[in-house]
């Protein structure tokens, strides 16, 4: 039972464990240089939605840091799929398309619980009081596999690499800037505001702030999230079915 | 090692009227064949003549247009699952990780095949004794040379034993000597396991060496099927070639001498091989 899950999971695994000292490293770098240069220098003094902007910023990181590495695994899933053809062995098995794309979730979900643990020990560092309510638990769980699916979903679309980083510059990175990590959504212009309420990321960065910080957690939100995880399972599902080698 | 599904000469895979389009381009045009078990299948063609096409839709990479697979008469569109446990593939281009070591790289297709865990190791000790690797067990695959990379897809392809396997041209792009190393593995996978095999290559050589029948394909269609030698002698088993000025004049003969009597001035007398049968078939060389 559950032989693909546990396969898909093997090989990640064993595949990250190669690099995992050099990709730790550099992914711990960006989110350290946001803390000194908003958090730390700019950000001294600064509050924003009542709360000093370092602890303001420190979900919002949690939040990008994250994303980038649950999502990410799709940079990885096409280079085993189009360079080293590995995605082959995973389709040639008796094995289902839900275990596949519930392993490789797995994975991406793993990398960005990674991230969110190293962000907590920069909190730590940088003297950020955190208040822990058992929701955020839920919602990074769910924020990761949702992003996570969603870059299998695009992995599985996308023809080349081409195409996947022209994704990742239209789409991801503008989310990641405008969706409420570094700023309060409500401070952006109207038209913008309707796009950004269209995103996951709004809602995952607001209920996982509202859950270190202390606030108030709108069950609606949390209600969206669920509801954007359980799309691109669909969606990455769909994506593995129709996949050919 | 084991001989004994008990299916020599039992139809393990049935192939009807397989048509593959690509867009508008069809790269498969009605092939239909069968493979009984302990069969040496061979697919001869050109490059582009669909070899490729028809392995990965016979192991569910590819969905086809039209036409039918059967795994032990089961329809392989309705039992995916069922059927994939008697494949076993080795693809044109190696698909291992890099990366990852001779060990690690089996031991993922012993989870993703459902290998009991009490029998893996053994299963991983045998396969890397079978392919000549034992010392290279935790080895990064990508120190590997090409001769090992093929013969290490090739035991993974057999861990879970499946009754078919599927070799698209398997030794591309290595030197000759290398390349009959890998004969010989391939012909003790046949003879000693019992397994049916299905090869697609383009060289003469290796077909005839190899197969004990050969399907001939060009662009999606099989154009001749039959043993080796009953495809050659179909031509006639000797050809005279004449050289004339920009061009060499092919003439086939039952019989050497036969043969000799219309050759009198800048000619050669030869047995045939299949790039003949080919040529003649087609006006054009398998290998240009
Ligand atoms: N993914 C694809 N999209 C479009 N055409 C393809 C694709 N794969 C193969 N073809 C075409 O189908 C034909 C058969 O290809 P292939 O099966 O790879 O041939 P072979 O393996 O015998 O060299 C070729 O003309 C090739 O260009
Ligand atoms: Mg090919």
């Amino acid at each position: 039972m559950f032989n693909g899950f546990k396969g898909v999971l093997y090989r990640e695994l064993s595949v990250f464990r190669t690099r995992a000292k050099k990709q730790i490293l550099a992914s711990s770098l960006s989110p350290l240089l946001y803390l000194i240069a908003f958090g730390w220098s700019f950000g001294r003094g600064v509050s924003v939605d009542g709360l000093p902007y370092i602890t303001f910023l420190i979900p919002g990181l949690i939040t990008m840091s994250s994303l980038n590495q649950s999502y990410g695994i799709a940079q990885e899933l096409n280079i085993t799929r189009f360079y080293f053809h590995v995605f082959d062995e995973f389709l040639i098995a008796p094995i289902s398309h839900t275990e596949i794309v519930l392993g490789e979730a797995a994975y991406g979900m793993f990398k960005g619980l990674l991230s969110t643990i190293l962000i907590f020990v920069y909190a730590l560092l940088f003297g950020v009081k955190l208040i822990f309510n058992p929701v955020f638990f839920m919602a990074i769980l769910l924020h990761t596999f949702l992003f996570a699916a969603l870059g299998i979903t695009i992995a599985m679309i996308v023809r080349d690499h081409g195409t996947q980083a022209t994704v990742n510059t239209f789409v991801i990175t503008p989310m990641i800037f405008l969706s409420g990590t570094f700023f309060p959504v409500d401070k952006l212009p109207y038209i913008f505001k309707m796009i950004v309420y269209a995103l996951p990321l709004t809602y995952s960065t607001k209920v996982i702030r509202a859950s270190l910080t202390g606030g108030e957690i709108n069950p609606l939100f949390v209600f969206l999230i669920v509801m954007f995880a359980a799309l691109f399972f669909y969606t990455a599902l769909w994506a593995v079915r129709r996949v050919e080698a | 090692m084991k001989n004994s599904a008990g299916d020599k000469d039992r139809t393990v895979l049935s192939v009807e009227g397989l048509v593959k389009k690509y867009g508008k381009k069809k790269a498969l045009q009605g092939v239909s064949f069968k493979i009984a078990g302990g069969d040496f299948l061979g697919l001869l063609g050109p490059n582009g003549a669909g070899k490729t096409t028809t392995i990965k839709i016979l192991t569910g990479l590819t969905k086809l247009t039209e036409g039918g697979v059967y795994y032990y008469g089961k329809d392989f569109s309705g039992h995916p699952r069922e059927a994939k446990r008697f494949i076993g593939m080795v693809p044109q281009q190696s698909n291992l990780d890099r990366d990852l070591t001779a060990f690690q790289n089996l031991y993922l297709h012993t989870i993703l095949h459902g290998i009991p865990k009490p029998l893996r190791m053994e299963k991983i000790d045998e396969a890397l004794e079978f392919a000549g690797l034992k010392e290279y067990r935790d080895r990064q695959v990508k120190t590997f040379s090409g001769g090992m990379r093929r013969r290490l897809v090739i035991v993974r392809a057999l861990l879970h034993e499946p009754r078919i396997l599927f070799l698209d041209e398997p030794t591309v792009g290595l030197d000759p000597q290398i390349r009959r190393t890998l004969w010989e593995l391939i012909l003790k996978v046949n003879q000693v396991k019992g397994t049916a095999i299905l090869l697609t290559t383009h060289y003469i050589e290796e077909a005839e060496k190899l197969c004990g029948r050969v399907l001939i394909i060009n662009r999606g269609r099989i154009i001749a099927e039959g043993p080796p030698d009953d495809l050659k002698k179909d031509i006639g088993r000797y050809v005279l070639e004449i050289f004339l000025e920009n061009r060499i004049e092919e003439h086939f003969f039952p019989t050497r001498e036969e043969a000799l009597e219309g050759c009198d001035h800048s000619c050669k007398v030869r047995e045939v091989t299949l790039e003949d049968v080919f040529l003649k078939l087609t006006g054009r060389r398998i290998n240009v």
